[in-house]
Formats: structure tokens, C-alpha cells, sequence
């Protein structure tokens, strides 16, 4: 079976990335926080308010309403209105609770911030995994790059974020972390990303007692041993800690359309029966391709959002993000593992 | 609850402010087209209430159907419950069997005269790997789907047996018995031999009962960036119209607002280009260091 990965791989590497569709709408919530236009106060009440009166010219070219009776069209539209002006003050009402929402989210996650500080001491983070019952084999997280502009934005950003993750990873215990991030920035910038972990695992670890870890992009099917500048590192005889794969939009629907093209060109040739691919046999090419289901889920945005992620890898994967949170902290990172320690999967019983 | 949940479908004031409400929400234009449910809890809840399990399926069917009218009310046009995953095969025959009967019942009431499917003009599918189904279950679905095939104002689908990897292996299967030559496979030909197919896209994605994950619920379909993923804390049979009511609301208001002022997308291009002026400078900085 080994056949069907190699060659999709060998795909993989033929063809010219295929450009994916990406429309990038962001999930209703963050768009509204992450949009610079509605960050302060007085703003959101304006863009309320946008909304109402924008809402209300777009309905008037609605066919259906043209299309009214000439003699029926007054009661309609009084109907109309007295339902417009209704949602109108609907929306005034939950706008009003959700600013209070949102503020009171933030004040949280502030709180929240100071309980579980942010440290970069490998033994804290230890012992506060150590108090879980369970904790996840497998870690994935989805992360988001900023705007240049920002702080935290642009590529650094991304990869500053990475590499913190993956020292959290390290101190936790855990062994696999996937990072997935939508356009693969993060696998354009492998070399920038392999010097910012080993400098951050450095600094956590002590330039001594520094982890080696092996970075793994799955759809080019290379591996990456240790920093930028460790060229001479012997993979065979030295124990990597962490394995991290890098994944992106491209290993999601398109890797299936992938292993089905090369599975139909195995059928016409006659060296793959149609009765031979069993759920199995796609579970398989799948693990080999992409990787093995993440035990837990990390979304560092303000609402879930899973932007394209493997959808087979997902089956009983737990999701963990907090509400109106926009930062890679510690704080969702512990809550996570924590959240994870406390579920029970029962598959269909 | 228990209370609250039967009087809220029979005294006057409740059915008034439901028409209100949908009515309302109707004239927003942005109310989901295609809602997935995923029905949890049932069994818990008849523990907590300390009544059979039986009895806990039934108050959730109970609960289902008050929430689809309120739902194709406020202009939803596709819903999909998730009724039986494939993994509930594992559960003890008894409640297997009870659970075909139930929902074979269910089936048969939903569309019959007067109920539900009539009054909301739904088409009733029933989509799974239904091979895996007694062949009597099988004659009632089928009897079902004949009787409401020719309504459109809304459709339901019954997820019985499901599961989302089926889902996605039938589609890859489908494709391959096609005979089809590489290039003319893409995702838009997976897309369409999916049981879902020829429907407007998932929208939003209710689970209750607490739990964070989809368990194997419409995998293809959830990952789609603006599909709107709620999870509740609360058990299916005391997930009412009421809470229904609140994520709507929600949903609408959400929507309302990026319609108006969002050009991510546009923004999104902007920075791709700038990005890859940094990624420029990085390996400048790392060719230096090597040097």
C-alpha cells in the first residue's frame, strides 16, 4: 500500500500548486473584532446602526417584493416595515448585550491571564500538567496570521506564536503537534521557524539541555532536524522529543481529491480493485499523508473556525478556544489540556 | 423544564411571540439556509429526570420537532438532524431495536397528513449508509421519501445510519466507479457525490449536551470557513425553541455585520504580498548568519 502514498507524493511534487480557493471570509465574530474599524466604542454603536440602514436599502430590490400585487403592495409593505423596525430594535437590544459580552469576555481572559502567568519555566508548566488525569497524545492548533501592522502580526509573528506553542508542547510532555495554519505560511518559512525554535527552546531549556525536535511538512514529505545552524545533527543516534508537522489548506479536501485521483488511475490500470478500497484502506493513505487524528484542537481565535482543516482528522477531535480571545496565550493552551483531561469519549455507545 | 418545554407549544402568548420572532427574523435576509443538529444527550437526560431511556428518545423527538417548526418558520430551508450514527450499532440490541422502531414511527408521523412534512411543505430524506437498516425500516423510509418527494419549500434530512467518513469513503467510491481519468477528479465532483449534495452549504452546526467535539458529523462540510459551529451546554430534550430562538439571533446579527462592512478577503491578498517581501528579508538575515 505503500505504492498509492509514494505516488501521491510524487504527485504532490509534479504538478504546480494548484491554486486553492481561497475566499477568505472570517467567521462572523472575529470579523467584527479583528476588523480595525469597529475597536472602539463609539464605533461599534456606529456600525450598528451601518448595519440597520445598509440592511434596509438592499431589501427594497428584492424581487419578490416588486413583484407584489399593486393593491396588496400597501399592506405588505406596512407589514414590512413594522417587522423591519422591530428587527431594528432587536438588533439595537443585542448589540447593547453583546458589547457588554464582549467586554466582559476580555475583562476574563484578563484575569485568566494572571492566573495562569505566562512563564517560561519548563518545571511550572510540568506541574501544571501534572495535576491532569489524561492528557492528549496528540495536540494540533489552528493558527491565524495578524495583519503586519499588528502586534504579533505578519510572518514574525506567526512564527514567534509557533515556536511558543511548541516550547508549551515540549514542557507538557506531549510528543506530536500538528500547526496548521491556512495559507502554509508556516511551511514557506521553515528555515526562519527551525532557528526560532531552537532560540526559544534554548531559552526555556537552558542552551545545555536544549530538545532536539524534527519538523515535518507532510505534503512535500520532508523532514527538518533541529535549528537552521545544526547542520551536523545525526538523526539515527540522538532522541527527538517533538515531532511537529506543518499543515495548511492544501492537506485538507485537496489531499482526498489527491488519493482518490491516484486510487482511480490504480483502477484503470487494473492494479487496484474497486473492492479493495475499504474505509480502511482511505484511513491508512490518509495517516500516512496527513498524519494521525489530534487528540485535542487549539483555535487561538475568537469563535471556533476551522478554515479548511483535514476533515478526516477531525472525527473525535476536541476543540478547545476561548470566547473573543485573539492571542496565542498560555492561558488557552492550559485550559485546553485541562478541558481534555476532564472528557469522556464513548464512540457511539 | 419539563414544564416550560410542553407549555410553550400550547398556551397562546408563547405561539404568538414565536410568529413574531420568526417573522421578525425573516426580514433580516441572512437567516441560515442549511442548519446540522447534532441530537445529544437523550440518554442522560432520562437518567438525570430518572425516567426509562425510551422515554428520554421520546422527549427528544418531542423536542426536535418543536424546533424545526421554528426553524423552517423563520425561513431555514434545509435541516439536518443527525438521528444514528453507525457507531450506535454497538449499543445493546434492545435499544437498537427500540431506536429503529422509534424512528421508523417517527418517520411514519412526521409525514403523515396534517403533520409536520404537510404543514411546511418539507421533503423528508433519509441519508446514511442505509444497507446497514432492516429491510421493514427500509420500506418505511421509503414510503416516506415517495410521499413528500414532490414538496420544496424545505428539506429535512434524517442522518440514519451516518456517520462523516462514510460519508466522504461513498463519495470517494461513487467517484472511482465512475471510471473517471485523474484530471477530471476534483473537489467539486467529491463535493457533489456526497449525500448532501445539491444543497445550499452548511451554515450553522448545533451540538448540545456539552461536548466539544462533531463526532463524525458532516466533516466535509463543517470545515468551510463560514460555517458558524455552536456547542451547547445543555441536553438534547431541554434544548428548546427558546435557546433555538437565541442562536438565531445571534446568527442573524453576526451576519448582518460582515455583510455590510467585510472585505477580508480583499485585505487578505494585501498582506500575502507583503508577507512575502519579510520571508525576503528572513533568508537574507539567515544567508548573512551563514556567511
Amino acid at each position: 500500500m505503500s505504492k498509492i502514498h509514494e505516488k501521491v507524493l510524487s504527485k504532490h511534487k509534479s504538478e504546480a500548486e494548484r491554486q486553492v480557493a481561497a475566499s477568505r471570509h472570517r467567521e462572523p465574530e472575529a470579523s467584527i473584532i479583528y476588523n480595525t474599524k469597529h475597536t472602539s466604542k463609539l464605533n461599534v454603536l456606529k456600525s450598528i446602526a451601518d448595519a440597520m440602514i445598509v440592511g434596509d436599502e438592499s431589501n427594497q430590490n428584492d424581487p419578490n417584493f416588486k413583484a407584489m400585487k399593486r393593491d396588496s403592495f400597501w399592506v405588505t409593505q406596512l407589514h414590512f416595515i413594522v417587522f423591519k423596525i422591530l428587527l431594528i430594535s432587536v438588533y439595537f437590544v443585542f448589540g447593547i448585550f453583546r458589547y457588554f459580552q464582549y467586554q466582559y469576555n476580555k475583562m476574563r481572559l484578563r484575569v485568566l491571564n494572571i492566573i495562569y502567568n505566562p512563564t517560561s519555566t519548563p518545571q511550572l508548566i510540568r506541574q501544571d500538567v501534572l495535576k491532569l488525569s489524561k492528557v492528549p497524545k496528540r495536540l494540533a492548533a489552528i493558527l491565524d496570521m495578524k495583519p503586519i501592522g499588528e502586534v504579533g502580526g505578519g510572518v514574525k509573528g506567526i512564527v514567534n506564536d509557533a515556536s511558543e506553542i511548541v516550547c508549551w508542547t515540549v514542557s507538557a510532555g506531549i510528543k506530536h503537534l500538528m500547526l496548521y495554519d491556512f495559507d502554509g505560511v508556516l511551511k514557506t518559512n521553515v528555515q526562519s521557524l527551525r532557528g526560532e525554535i531552537a532560540e526559544k527552546l534554548s531559552l526555556y531549556f537552558g542552551p545545555t539541555d536544549t530538545p532536539n525536535f524534527a519538523i515535518r511538512i507532510p505534503h512535500l514529505n520532508k523532514v527538518y532536524y533541529n535549528g537552521a545552524d545544526d547542520e551536523n545533527y545525526n538523526a539515527k543516534s540522538e532522541k527527538v522529543i517533538i515531532e511537529i508537522s506543518l499543515l495548511s489548506n492544501r492537506d485538507g479536501r485537496e489531499t482526498i481529491v489527491d488519493l482518490t485521483r491516484t486510487m482511480s488511475e490504480l483502477c484503470l490500470s487494473h492494479d487496484l480493485e474497486l473492492s479493495d478500497i475499504t474505509m480502511k484502506l482511505i484511513d491508512t493513505e490518509l495517516t500516512q499523508l496527513v498524519g494521525h487524528e489530534p487528540d485535542l484542537l487549539l483555535y487561538f481565535g475568537p469563535a471556533l473556525d476551522l478554515q479548511g482543516f483535514p476533515p478526516w482528522h477531525i472525527r473525535l477531535t476536541e476543540f478547545h478556544w476561548e470566547a473573543d480571545n485573539d492571542q496565542v496565550s498560555y492561558l488557552v493552551f492550559i485550559r485546553g489540556l485541562q478541558k481534555y483531561s476532564t472528557c469522556k469519549i464513548n464512540v457511539g455507545k | 423544564m419539563n414544564n416550560y418545554n410542553s407549555s410553550s407549544d400550547t398556551s397562546m402568548p408563547m405561539i404568538f411571540l414565536k410568529n413574531l420572532f420568526s417573522k421578525t427574523i425573516r426580514t433580516s435576509n441572512c437567516v441560515p439556509k442549511h442548519v446540522g443538529f447534532v441530537m445529544d444527550g437523550n440518554r442522560r437526560y432520562a437518567k438525570k429526570k430518572d425516567i426509562e431511556i425510551k422515554e428520554g428518545h421520546e422527549a427528544g423527538f418531542l423536542s426536535m420537532s418543536k424546533i424545526l417548526e421554528l426553524c423552517y418558520e423563520s425561513g431555514v430551508e434545509i435541516t439536518t438532524v443527525f438521528a444514528f450514527s453507525i457507531e450506535n450499532f454497538k449499543r445493546s440490541s434492545k435499544e437498537v431495536d427500540h431506536l429503529m422502531k422509534l424512528a421508523s414511527d417517527r418517520i411514519r408521523q412526521i409525514t403523515e397528513h396534517g403533520d409536520l412534512a404537510e404543514k411546511y411543505g418539507i421533503r423528508v430524506r433519509v441519508i446514511g449508509d442505509l444497507s446497514l437498516l432492516p429491510t421493514d425500516v427500509l420500506k418505511d423510509i421509503e414510503l416516506a421519501t415517495e410521499i413528500t418527494k414532490n414538496n420544496n419549500r424545505a428539506t429535512l434530512n434524517i442522518c440514519f445510519p451516518y456517520t462523516g467518513r462514510e460519508e466522504i469513503f461513498h463519495s470517494v467510491k461513487t467517484v472511482l466507479s465512475q471510471n473517471l481519468s485523474g484530471n477530471e477528479i476534483n473537489e467539486k465532483l467529491l463535493d457533489s457525490n456526497l449525500y448532501t449534495s445539491g444543497l445550499p452549504p452548511l451554515d450553522l452546526l448545533v451540538r448540545t449536551s456539552g461536548v466539544t467535539r462533531l463526532s463524525d458529523f458532516m466533516l466535509w462540510q463543517v470545515i468551510n470557513h463560514d460555517v458558524t459551529i455552536e456547542l451547547l451546554d445543555c441536553l438534547w430534550p431541554e434544548f428548546g425553541p427558546i435557546r433555538m430562538g437565541w442562536i438565531l439571533l445571534k446568527f442573524v446579527f453576526n451576519k448582518s455585520f460582515t455583510n455590510v462592512g467585510s472585505k477580508t478577503g480583499e485585505e487578505y491578498d494585501g498582506e500575502l504580498n507583503e508577507t512575502n517581501g519579510v520571508k525576503d528579508d528572513n533568508n537574507q538575515v539567515l544567508n548573512k548568519k551563514k556567511n
